[in-house]
């Protein structure tokens, strides 16, 4: 798959999220720093789509956000139930490829 | 309005400390995303996201906020369907996720809660008491005790049966959007009687104060006893609603419908053969078992005048949960395969069918996309007509996708106004008020200004909300 296709793909997939929210509460991540969205799967998404829009550019929350994520795939049992049935945790890994690639447009990239 | 967002974060971190001050865009973003089906713009993307964990964290910000005309979005757990939670300007965001403390006080009769809990927290911790939490959203997952009162809905459940929120509403704690902090209300069981400001905060939106906490009666938990009834049309459920008003007989406490297309993926998702036609799915409630089945008896013998083709108490436990199940899997379907405009249609009970056949006719007839497909469910007991133009492709432009939501709003909100509704179950003022100045006298919303002007001079709160918004 080339770097575009992933992009696309990416791009796609994400925006089949709604932003239901029913992911939130069951993230660890979420539940530790006392119910930050951002460091939520559909935080991590949001972050991850509006970055591969253009809308934001690289910054060390986003790469922070998408990092700590456990894969633990909780948001999935609720994405598959409730939601959209989305492989959450395939698609921030797919987000850290790109931006430990340092394959994201951006300003900011250099930082990583 | 060029902001300086680290003297910002700084000023907000004196009240909060500052690993509970967001101002980088990306959380800024997060925040402020939705179930709009259209992106954030430059406009309407926030300046910081705050996280109080008290009321007099949230009275300094509210009086900073006031120093500085800075306006100040509220943030529950963002899962309006309307628009309520996306920010109308820049400010901030305040987060009331920090507001999470419970404590149940069965031997006063009631609960209190932090505004930010999360409703099925909630509810796990009344179950030990045997006490119904008496709301319930399909997102309840998420959805904060603090939003449901700000709107006053009980959601899905049956408003002749059941009341909202604010019937249950003892007092509360607010902050108002000049800092001060009240506390409202009684610690009785008995709620007061005659002019008191709990009754005017519930339902608020956001507009007249932010809660912070909120006293609740302990609901005893009920009996209940599941129906289901198969039609050949959906005119025919509208039909048994009607005659349940109009003869009197108590309504379920949940009463549900699915049309013929949504019955028929709903029921396939769960494993069940296809229905013939639409179905309704009722539950009736009662304080003891033998009150339930004496009310469920008596129920049947109604739905039986009815012209349905079966209807029946389900006894098998594993049968019921995939019948009510196919409800929300009917949703799934609508969402995951393309996108899905809904409205909230709440007519006069005597006018369900015309309202019915006009909503249906507003959907297939769509001027901003042509051919959506028709599906409707939700809770017509109540009655309330979810009606969904539902079109098979993620692939919408974002203008288009506006359009659309604006469309199906103006023309759902003159099927209101023809027949005597005006919503009760989602917080739709955001994007209603030219419905509020249609529906009403000119001086009904002059009236709302008034009272937002009064408390809230430098319109600080929910800026926007009020002033109506796609």
């Amino acid at each position: 798959m080339t770097i575009h296709e992933l992009k696309e793909l990416l791009l796609k997939e994400i925006g089949r999220c709604r932003a239901c929210r029913f992911c939130v509460d069951v993230c660890p991540t979420y539940q530790t720093s006392q119910g930050v969205e951002t460091f939520s799967s559909f935080g991590r998404l949001q972050s991850l789509r509006s970055l591969l829009m253009g809308t934001l550019t690289l910054e060390d929350s986003i790469s922070y956000a998408l990092y700590s994520c456990l894969q633990c795939k909780r948001c999935e049992v609720i994405c598959k139930s409730k939601g959209q049935n989305l492989d959450i945790c395939a698609l921030i890994q797919k987000g850290r490829t790109l931006v430990s690639q340092r394959l994201v447009e951006g300003v900011g990239h250099e930082r990583i | 309005m060029e902001m300086k967002l680290k003297e910002l974060a700084a000023d907000l971190a004196r009240f909060t400390g500052e690993e509970h001050v967001f101002t980088d865009r990306p959380a800024a973003m997060v925040y402020a995303r939705d179930v709009m089906p259209y992106d954030l713009e430059d406009y309407n993307i926030p300046y910081a996201v705050v996280r109080p964990g008290d009321a007099t964290e949230i009275s300094a910000i509210l009086r900073y906020a006031n120093e500085k005309q800075l306006p100040v979005h509220i943030h529950g757990s963002g899962t309006s369907l309307v628009g309520l939670a996306r920010p109308k300007t820049n400010g901030i965001i305040l987060d009331t996720g920090r507001l999470q403390a419970i404590h149940v006080f069965p031997e006063r009769g009631y609960f209190e809660a932090g505004a930010g809990t999360h409703l099925a927290k909630i509810r796990k911790a009344l179950a030990p008491h045997h006490a119904m939490l008496p709301i319930f959203p399909g997102s309840e997952l998420v959805a904060t005790l603090g939003g449901a009162v700000a709107v006053n809905t009980s959601a899905h459940a049956v408003d002749a049966a059941l009341g909202k929120p604010g019937d249950y509403v003892l007092g509360l704690e607010v902050v108002l959007p000049t800092g001060e902090i009240l506390q409202t209300g009684t610690e009785s069981p008995r709620k007061p009687a005659g002019i008191e400001a709990t009754k005017f905060l519930v339902g608020s939106e956001g507009l007249l104060c932010i809660l912070t906490k909120i006293r609740m009666r302990l609901v005893p938990m009920p009996q209940s006893i599941p129906i289901v009834a198969y039609y050949s049309k959906t005119e025919d459920i509208l039909g048994t609603v009607m005659g349940m008003y109009r003869q009197g007989i108590f309504p379920p406490m949940f009463f549900e419908y699915l049309d013929e297309k949504a019955a028929k993926v709903g029921f396939e998702a769960v494993g069940l053969s296809t229905p013939a036609g639409a179905v309704a799915m009722m539950s009736v409630h009662s304080w003891s078992m033998a009150g339930a089945e004496a009310q469920a008896s008596e129920f049947l013998a109604f739905l039986k005048t009815q012209p349905i083709m079966e209807a029946k108490i389900v006894e098998d436990k594993e049968e019921w949960e995939k019948i009510w199940s196919s409800r929300a899997e009917a949703g799934n379907y609508v969402y995951r395969l393309g996108y899905t405009f809904g409205s909230e249609i709440t007519p006069r009970v005597d006018k369900l069918k015309e309202a019915y056949q006009d909503a249906k006719s507003v959907v297939l007839n769509l001027k901003s996309y042509k051919n959506p497909e028709f599906y409707s469910f939700g809770h017509i007991g109540a009655p309330t007509i979810h009606a969904y133009a539902f079109i098979p492709t993620k692939d919408i432009p974002n203008d288009v996708k506006r359009a659309i939501v604006k469309e199906m709003r103006e023309k759902t909100e003159e099927i209101n106004i023809r027949y005597g509704g005006c919503g009760g179950e989602w917080g739709l003022t955001a994007q209603r008020i030219s419905f509020l100045k249609k529906r009403y006298d000119p001086a009904y919303y002059e009236l709302l200004v008034k009272i937002k002007n009064v408390v809230d001079p430098n319109n600080i709160l929910n800026r926007g909300n009020l002033e109506g918004w796609v």
